[in-house]
């Protein structure tokens, strides 16, 4: 396997940078999208983007944007998995697949065992899962499941909303006794946690979410431990928040950045035309990307294992697996360093973002 | 690097006493002695220019997890509008930490400490500090809320084995000190208490907000941190809650004591609407105890945000937020509440606020010992601090402010009775001298020879704020960085830390702690030299003892 190819065809490393460069100063408005990366990729990437007035985008950013929505519009009360672990006493898991998206969940937040503060200590938890898939209905001893498909959530949750508010639902009486019940619940909790991923959820039902957790706060106290996307998504947002002020789906057209979650969306930018050039980085798991045009110049640095047949690759290692990383660490709701398993000397992203930035001309501050 | 000398300035600065036309010259970084035969490799004429040490900020929030909620909260408060210069990326990218290190740079400011640095997220700040140019930062860590303490305290533990903790916190967070926010009541509130007094108990713990901060106060001094514990009180924001800060500093028990923003907490119950402002009976107080240093927050009219560890009172202040949206954060201890706020100088209660500010920065005699913030961006932004300082050193501006409020804000304030002025030298005594000895920096805020050569240059002229939100000239390390108001590039500052010593015992102890409570390494909280951009990004402080 080669580091660098173009085309398929092995270059030397020293050239892959230089024709990268080239490719993207060339470029009327490049992309750099995936951004599956580390903190200091991410960093790298960004001031490489803001360098060449192009716009960034993560490959995870729907799920991202769809909490950062409900944020920015509504307002959000969360708490981290160690309160959630320690207080929790009513623990609401919302939809299917939260351990795919975060394996390490259920160990986490120590659903099995009882909480260890305030009142509730060594009182059994009460675990509620709304929706989970296979072998989630069993994971949690003792818990009520749910069943809900993903598009019932959003119901699901403005019918817990309306009861809890004392409003009538179009449901029959069976059904609105559980309901009412549940809501008992959820309203006698000391410190209530909504676990949930915005890969199942929209964001008017995150929203949804967040309003009952308002009303649940005039007496009690309730919050949320939200689970970040794929791919490094809430540390890259965390720096690109430093950085620029906005989340991914920002540009620097105009010399400065502008966020609009539609207009610098990575698939519609290229799919459009509107961008030129596009690199996409994906240094955890090689994911591709999702636009369908071929036709523009594309810059791949990921830790493939087959290079690509076209365009330029770069071959990177991966965070916290051949490299030491800085990265959002769900566990603890803040950043880590974590250390390579398995160290190699393949550039990490910010050093091959860091080489192509040394050949674009202004000089860069990195 | 060359030999430099500033030919024939208005030289103030309180640290020496100067408050002459003079010379400074400086190499290497450093401010020298004129040196006996030699020339300057560079002369620059400043005359009829005031040359300053760089100033030093104590307490603005500008980097870590909770401002960066706040950015992404309120995108709507940071549109940008400029392309930026060659030379400096992101330097026009509105909120952005390099936009900050530009503006504070351009005010001649050279030195930020950030007071809220949670120990779980430290990593966080220090990757933003990383990425805010030209100035030299520093933060606080905030202790008080956290289960260890409090059990600690609880279980009635030496002093030896607090101070143990309190050290290694410090060093381990790589901090200036200790900051307590709300002591006890951010705990409360996770066990559902919604206002938490000086006196009143922490739950499951036996302990009151008092006898917290007295531990804290106790535990700075003996590990020899410079600052004292810095203090955000009970009752922020509430009306009569002048009350909590006269029994405060009562219970400082003449020990160094700094507290945060004085200004919210400078509120009497007279009037109407049973608000009006205390901050003459305060700055009284202050004034007859010479161990307590304040910061006011002095509330600017404008449109911003409060970010907050006292997440209690974050909670409480959600439904008056403006626009109506907030970020509630429980967070391993503190945790972090971010609520937007409008100040209007048509608002009642604000104008009292603003009022209330004014009076505690005039009416406190000794400009050492009350600092200039407004508790960025809870009382309005750091930007903002030229048309304040403009505000201190004329009556005529403040009387043209005060006619402009509503007229029954004038029954509850005495600030109209007050004709007090700054000269530049209180403003620099404020503002250099004052905050550098409130950190124990020997070689900062001061241009005496062997200091850094850190130096703010400012055209006087009729239009005070102007002066002042655009330096003619910044020195930063000896390198010029703002000419005419304009940042020309970046230079990388130092995050400044201090390393006070402990028994390594409690570093055993913790390890235990953490994987007993998490089932985590005490070490995922670290913050390793690896995990930041730049090997250099330290600078040490030495501690007191």
């Amino acid at each position: 396997m080669e580091t660098a190819t173009l085309d398929g065809k092995a270059i030397a490393l020293g050239d892959a940078y230089k024709h990268a460069a080239k490719i993207l100063s060339g470029a009327a408005f490049p992309l750099v999208a995936g951004l599956g990366a580390d903190v200091a990729g991410a960093r790298a990437a960004i001031l490489l983007a803001e360098r060449l007035k192009g716009a960034f985008d993560h490959l995870a950013s729907r799920e991202t944007l769809a909490d950062i929505d409900v944020k920015r519009s509504f307002g959000m009360f969360t708490t981290t998995a160690n309160e959630a672990r320690l207080r929790g006493d009513c623990v609401v898991l919302i939809g299917p697949g939260l351990t795919r998206a975060w394996p390490g969940m259920l160990e986490r937040l120590a659903l099995a065992e009882p909480p260890r503060r305030g009142a509730q200590a060594q009182q059994p938890r009460k675990v509620i899962w709304v929706g989970p898939e296979g072998e989630e209905a069993n994971a949690v001893p003792g818990a009520k499941v749910i069943p809900a498909s993903v598009q019932e959530l959003s119901g699901v949750l403005a019918a817990w909303r309306a009861r809890f508010g004392g409003r009538p639902v179009a449901l029959g009486a069976e059904k609105v006794a559980l309901i009412d019940d549940l809501v008992e619940r959820l309203r006698n909790a000391r410190f209530g946690v909504f676990v949930w991923s915005a890969s199942t959820l929209d964001p008017l039902a995150i929203e949804m979410m967040q309003g009952l957790v308002i009303e649940l706060n005039a007496t009690t106290r309730f919050t949320g431990v939200h689970i970040g996307g794929r791919s490094g998504a809430s540390g890259v947002t965390q720096a690109a928040g430093w950085m620029t002020g906005f989340p991914p789906r920002t540009g620097f057209g105009r010399g400065y950045p502008e966020h609009d979650p539609w207009r610098f969306e990575a698939t519609r930018l290229v799919d459009s035309g509107e961008a030129d050039a596009a690199l996409w980085i994906s240094a955890f798991d090689d994911e591709k990307p999702a636009w369908s045009r071929a036709d523009i110049p594309l810059i791949t640095l990921a830790p493939a294992h087959t290079s690509p047949s076209r365009g330029l690759f770069i071959k990177v290692g991966q965070p916290g697996v051949t490299h030491d990383a800085v990265l959002m660490s769900q566990e603890t709701g803040g950043m880590t360093l974590r250390k390579a398993s398995a160290p190699t000397d393949a550039p990490s992203v910010a050093q091959a973002i860091g080489a192509i930035m040394a050949e674009v001309s202004e000089g860069a501050w990195r | 690097m060359a030999l430099t000398v500033l030919r024939g300035g208005h030289i103030v600065d309180p640290a020496t006493g100067q408050d002459a036309i003079g010379d400074v010259w400086f190499e290497d970084g450093r401010i020298v002695e004129r040196p006996e035969g030699r020339s300057a490799d560079h002369e620059i004429d400043v005359s009829g220019h005031i040359v300053m040490a760089g100033a030093i900020d104590i307490h603005s929030h500008i980097a870590g997890g909770n401002v960066n909620t706040a950015r992404l909260l309120l995108p709507e408060l940071h549109r940008a509008i400029r392309a930026r210069l060659a030379d400096t990326p992101l330097s026009t990218a509105k909120w952005s930490s390099y936009e900050t290190g530009r503006l504070y740079a351009q005010m001649g400011f050279t030195t930020v400490v950030e007071p809220a640095m949670a120990p779980h997220h430290a990593l966080q700040t220090h990757l933003e500090f990383n990425d805010v140019p030209i100035i030299d930062k520093g933060a606080l860590t905030v202790l008080g809320n956290d289960d260890f303490l409090l059990g600690m305290l609880r279980d009635g533990e030496t002093d030896g084995a607090i101070n143990d903790y309190v050290a290694q916190t410090v060093e381990n967070t790589r901090s200036l000190g200790l900051k307590c926010i709300n002591p006890g009541g951010v705990e409360a509130f996770k066990e559902n208490m919604r206002a938490f007094g000086l006196d009143d108990v922490v739950p499951f713990y036996g302990l009151t907000s008092r006898q917290i901060f007295q531990a804290l106060q106790k535990s700075t001094q003996a590990v020899g941190i410079a600052h004292p514990l810095h203090l955000h009180m009970n009752n922020l924001g509430l009306a009569g809650n002048i009350d909590t800060a006269l029994a405060t500093i009562d219970a400082a028990q003449g020990l160094p004591l700094h507290l945060a923003h004085v200004q919210f907490y400078a509120y009497g119950k007279e009037g109407k609407n049973g608000f009006s402002s205390a901050g003459a009976l305060f700055a009284e107080k202050i004034n007859a105890n010479k161990n307590v240093s304040v910061d006011v927050g002095q509330v600017m009219f404008s449109d911003t945000v409060t970010i907050s560890s006292d997440v209690l009172k974050q909670f409480n202040s959600l439904p008056g937020a403006i626009p109506k949206k907030g970020a509630i954060f429980d967070g391993d201890a503190n945790g972090g509440g971010i609520v937007p706020y409008a100040y209007k100088i048509s608002n009642y209660y604000n104008a009292i606020q603003w009022a209330a500010g004014l009076e505690l920065f005039l009416l406190i005699d000794n400009p050492e010992q009350v600092f200039f913030t407004t508790d960025h961006p809870n009382g309005g932004p750091f930007t903002t601090y030229p048309e304040l300082f403009a505000l201190l050193m004329s009556a005529d501006l403040r009387a043209q402010h005060l006619a402009r409020l509503p007229a029954d804000v004038l029954e509850h304030t005495t600030l109209p009775s007050i004709s007090r002025e700054y000269t530049l030298y209180e403003i620099a005594q404020m503002s250099r001298s004052g905050a550098a000895k409130l950190f124990g920096f020997v070689d900062r805020g001061r241009l005496s020879p062997g200091a850094v050569a850190d130096i703010a240059v400012y055209k006087p002229g009729r239009d005070v704020a102007g002066m002042f939100r655009r330096a003619a000239l910044v020195f930063k390390d000896g390198a010029l960085i703002v000419r005419d108001g304009q940042v020309s590039h970046y230079t990388r500052g130092k995050t400044l830390h201090i390393r006070p010593r402990y028994d390594q015992r409690i570093t055993n102890r913790l390890d235990s702690y953490y994987d007993d409570l998490y089932g985590l390494p005490r070490s995922i909280f670290d913050v390793p030299d690896a995990a930041l951009p730049h090997k250099d990004a330290f600078a040490e402080v030495p501690c007191r003892i």
